[in-house]
């Protein structure tokens, strides 16, 4: 990348840059641009102030959210179709898991991430499968990073210990969000995760409710691709 | 993707009388434009937002060659490879390349217009690979025998559940379903098998952030989420425009995003992906890929035109338009339909081949109104309707009557003198009813309606009188 | 104060009434009404269909001629709407000319706007008996903010009851040019605001521009309604609505 620009030659497909076709056309798009924008070559002041830029990470206006992002969450939570449990502790997790399942009807196995092997599901009745899925598990069950108020939104980290299929395989998504980790907006989700993790993992997933597709006629339907169910047990 | 634009009237004229089209299109207007309006009251503050946004899209556009470094600096750095194509010939070449390389047989693709522009499926099915598009719209139209998209995110818009059922009957060879909760299972049980086999995923951008070298992608359906989590290479093929500084400008651009497409205030899934995946991760992409295309995009840089490069590619200015409602997308003839379309069509195709883009508009301004990034829509369809006077591509008539008109507005003693014997003439036209039924020249009014006629004196002369007598 | 009246071209040679209604409006408004007889085009259509070089004639020309009044108030929201926001466009690249034509601009006003907002009238001449429907003009609403200006002008109009539409900010589909370059959109749009206006039974559309209004009186009576009326907002403030 640091060999100088060569303006392209006639008849280049016969020419030995055909065998760097990529650069070529990155050095003809950036001359191209540069000739657009009324410069020269590379602009080391302009990119200096875009460096500048990004490092003060500026946040623009946002809609003011109550004090209480707790019930924001919950009412947009609810208007996102992603059903809801509150749990005093994690312990309960379980219990609750096995009560949601009965409830509407869906077989108690599930795949989920490591850091709920220690659990006691057999006690509640679920079987929880530590591995990751490739879509045989009814269910998954995942954790979250943090939470969003202004939109009911959870906020997935991928890694090791974190498989994604989890959260998009399975029928139904279960969710353990920590109650003290709701965040009003989007960016302080991205802050949160400079600040405990420094870089991005492979993927950030956010979930705002069921997988839905309003395709044929807008007439919305759950269930388009991922889960049809996607419920959030609140701890804490 | 093919280009027909140049018969932009004669197919405006068959959607106009195609009922079942024009049902569904009457049907979404209300939903998409109703929707949006609930939305945006959710934001306390949403024309300042919009200013917001342009700041952030302008700021990147007029340092494009700087964010693109250091876009293509951070993705390289977290594993992935930037790829840049001058053309969307050159665009399909690299995705074949990376299927050969990879030995990849199945690509299953979300939705990317860019890929629209070069025709990306079926350069891939040329080469003997399958592609499966998988939101569910641009699937029922790719097992259409790839019937064009009509809307910019709603693809399959124009049809009914009827016409959908008969398709997937026939394609999938199952008995017809009438729900469209069963369309929807069925299309389900069928992507689902693709996205457990494809080993080639394909997506577009919604934005590619600079600081992290990530892409950004939002979807209801969760397929572009699939089609980035399952496949062992993910290749983004994308604009070069379409760069945001930070994750934070971000979440102000996805704020009006959503609002303005679908009047959402998030949609279901937003993903952001960085790289290839880590040590000991399950899911996610070996080898990632970024194709940044140029097409046309640094013509439209170069050119009066440059705002509409703005673009976040929402829809509104198509839910809001007033042509676009009553025509759809289709008569458009190319990837882009409605007020953006018209602007960005004529520099990517070239100017000569879509004349008629730029000048079915009213200029009634609602696209302008509605553009999160304040895109002022109606001066830059004004802007090729100049640049189309100067090229020579005017009909005679028109300029000969504008010169005409403009000649006698100088001159205003003949002016009145003209004008006084030509609302006579009118007047007799429109007989004891008062109205004109066809007139000469302009038979495009009226096949379409009357023509009041005036009522026989100009005011310039009854005002002269008015004073005379006084 | 001295207000120059742009006639538009349209209401000189179609609608001559509606240039003296908006005289009686303004000068019952207490406003020294001035007409500068040369007056003709303000350069609308040139401009709009991409003949900047004859707009830009057009435009020089009707500035000399207006700034020496203190307003210039025209009964359109088009041709208002050309003087404030795309005159000064036109201008961007000439420094002597740009100064005058902001000068002019800043003193610009439609009819509505300007009888509310600067010569404050507190009442109207006009009566009307029955119901009308208020179609908003594109340049108007979206270039000049008329909107609420018309409709609080109206209310003060004894006998009138006001029956909104839906839809009634959407283009009625006349778009200058547009209407002969792409006849058919452009009648099926008028067709939808026929039904709209219609779908009120309103006595009568009241509007505030010459090409929404013979567009639309056009479609109506083509499509075989002779009943609704289609008036401009000065007649109905001014009660010369025959």
């Amino acid at each position: 990348m640091s060999a100088p620009a060569r303006p392209p030659e006639r008849g280049a497909k016969q020419s030995p840059e055909r065998a760097q076709p990529a650069n070529r056309a990155r050095d003809n798009i950036l001359g191209r641009v540069r000739q657009a924008l009324g410069k020269t070559g590379p602009d080391p002041t302009a990119r200096e102030a875009a460096l500048a830029h990004i490092a003060t990470h500026p946040i623009g206006p946002r809609p003011a959210l109550p004090a209480d992002l707790r019930q924001r969450f919950l009412e947009n939570a609810a208007k996102l179709e992603s059903s809801v449990d509150q749990l005093a502790r994690r312990e309960e997790i379980p219990r609750a898991v096995a009560r949601y399942l009965t409830g509407i009807g869906v077989p108690p196995r599930a795949s989920g991430w490591p850091e709920f092997a220690d659990l006691p599901w057999g006690e509640a009745g679920v079987e929880v499968a530590i591995r990751p899925t490739q879509g045989q598990d009814p269910v998954g069950l995942t954790s979250v990073f943090c939470a969003i108020a202004e939109t009911g939104t959870v906020v997935v980290l991928a890694g090791p210990e974190a498989p994604t299929g989890t959260l998009l395989l399975p029928d139904t998504h279960i969710a353990v969000v920590d109650g003290s980790r709701i965040v009003a907006s989007m960016e302080d989700a991205f802050v949160l995760i400079r600040k405990e993790r420094g870089s991005l993992p492979r993927a950030v997933n956010m979930v705002s409710g069921p997988s839905r597709t309003g395709d044929i006629e807008q007439t919305i339907v759950l269930g388009a691709h991922g889960p049809f169910r996607v419920h959030l047990l609140i701890v804490g | 993707m093919q280009i027909a634009t140049m018969y932009f009237k004669d197919r405006a004229q068959v959607k106009l009388n195609d009922e079942l089209l024009q049902y569904n299109l009457k049907k979404s207007k209300g939903k998409f434009v109703g929707k949006r309006a609930e939305a945006i009251r959710e934001l306390d503050d949403f024309e300042g937002t919009r200013t917001a946004a342009r700041e952030i899209r302008q700021r990147v556009l007029d340092n494009l060659d700087t964010y693109l470094e250091i876009f293509e600096q951070n993705a390289t750095a977290r594993g992935a490879t930037v790829l840049w194509a001058e053309t969307p010939e050159e665009a399909n070449r690299h995705v074949l390349d990376i299927a050969a390389k990879h030995q990849l047989k199945k690509a299953i693709k979300s939705k990317s217009m860019v890929s629209e522009e070069s025709a990306l499926d079926h350069a891939i099915e040329q080469a003997g690979l399958k592609v499966v598009e998988t939101d569910l719209g641009e699937y029922i139209l790719q097992i259409n025998d790839y019937e064009p998209p009509s809307h910019i995110i709603a693809p399959a818009l124009h049809k009914s559940k009827e016409e959908v059922s008969a398709l997937f009957a026939k394609v999938h060879g199952t008995p017809p379903k009438t729900g469209i909760q069963e369309l929807c299972g069925e299309a389900r049980a069928v992507l689902r098998e693709h996205y457990l086999t494809g080993d080639l995923g394909i997506s577009g951008a919604n934005f590619l952030i600079a600081e992290t070298g990530s892409v950004m992608l939002v979807t209801n359906e969760g397929n572009a989420t699939l089609c980035t989590t399952l496949p062992k290479v993910h290749v983004v093929i994308t604009g070069i425009e379409k760069i945001v500084p930070t994750l934070e400008e971000a979440s102000t651009l996805l704020r009006l995003l959503t609002r303005s497409a679908t009047g959402q205030s998030i949609t279901n899934y937003v993903d952001i992906l960085t790289g290839i995946k880590g040590a000991g991760e399950y899911h996610g992409a070996e080898h990632m890929y970024f194709i940044l295309v140029d097409s046309g995009r640094t013509r439209v840089l170069a050119s009066e035109v440059r705002e509409a490069l703005r673009c976040i590619r929402c829809g509104a200015c198509l839910n809001h338009c007033p042509v676009y409602q009553n025509i759809g997308g289709h008569s458009y003839g190319w990837v882009y339909p409605g007020p953006i379309g018209s602007v960005i069509t004529p520099m990517f195709i070239g100017q000569e081949m879509a004349v008629d883009l730029p000048n079915a508009s009213t200029l009634c301004g609602a696209c302008g109104v509605v553009c999160p990034v304040r895109i002022p829509l109606p001066e830059l369809l004004r802007k090729h309707r100049e640049a189309q006077v100067k090229e020579d591509l005017r009909p005679w008539v028109e300029r000969l009557g504008l010169k005409g008109w403009t000649w006698l507005a100088l001159h205003p003693g003949l002016y009145g003198l003209a004008t006084r014997i030509g609302v006579r003439l009118m007047k007799m036209m429109g007989g004891y009813e008062g109205r004109i039924h066809k007139l000469p020249l302009v038979g495009g009014w009226s096949d379409g309606r009357d023509l009041p006629a005036p009522t026989g004196k100009t005011f310039r002369e009854l005002y002269a009188a008015k004073r005379r007598s006084a | 104060m001295k207000v120059g009246l742009l006639v538009t071209c349209l209401v000189d040679m179609m609608r001559p009434s509606i240039g003296f209604a908006a005289i009686k409006l303004l000068e019952s408004a207490g406003c020294e009404v001035v007409v500068p007889a040369t007056q003709t085009c303000c350069g609308q259509p040139g401009y709009n269909s991409g003949d900047r070089a004859s707009s830009k004639l057009l435009a020089a020309k009707l500035v000399a001629e207006f700034e020496a009044c203190d307003f210039l108030v025209a009964p359109s929201g088009s041709c208002s709407g050309m003087v404030k926001t795309h005159y000064p466009e036109l201008f961007a690249d000439d420094a002597a000319m740009l100064a005058r034509v902001t000068a002019l601009a800043a003193r610009t006003y439609e009819l509505t706007d300007f009888l509310l907002n600067v010569a404050k009238i507190q009442a109207v001449p006009g009566r009307f008996e029955g119901t009308v429907t208020y179609h908003d003009s594109c340049s108007g609403l979206r270039e000049m903010g008329v909107k609420a200006q018309p409709r609080e002008l109206l209310a003060k109009v004894p006998g009138l009851k006001l029956a909104e539409m839906t839809e009634a900010e959407s283009c009625c589909g006349f778009g200058g040019t547009f209407s002969i370059k792409f006849g058919e959109i452009s009648a099926r749009m008028s067709d939808n605001k026929c039904q709209n206006i219609e779908d009120t039974h309103a006595d009568a559309v009241v509007l505030g521009d010459l090409g929404c209004m013979l567009n639309i009186e056009g479609r109506l009576r083509r499509r075989g309604n002779e009943t609704t009326k289609v008036l401009h907002v000065a007649q109905v403030l001014a009660g010369d609505t025959d």
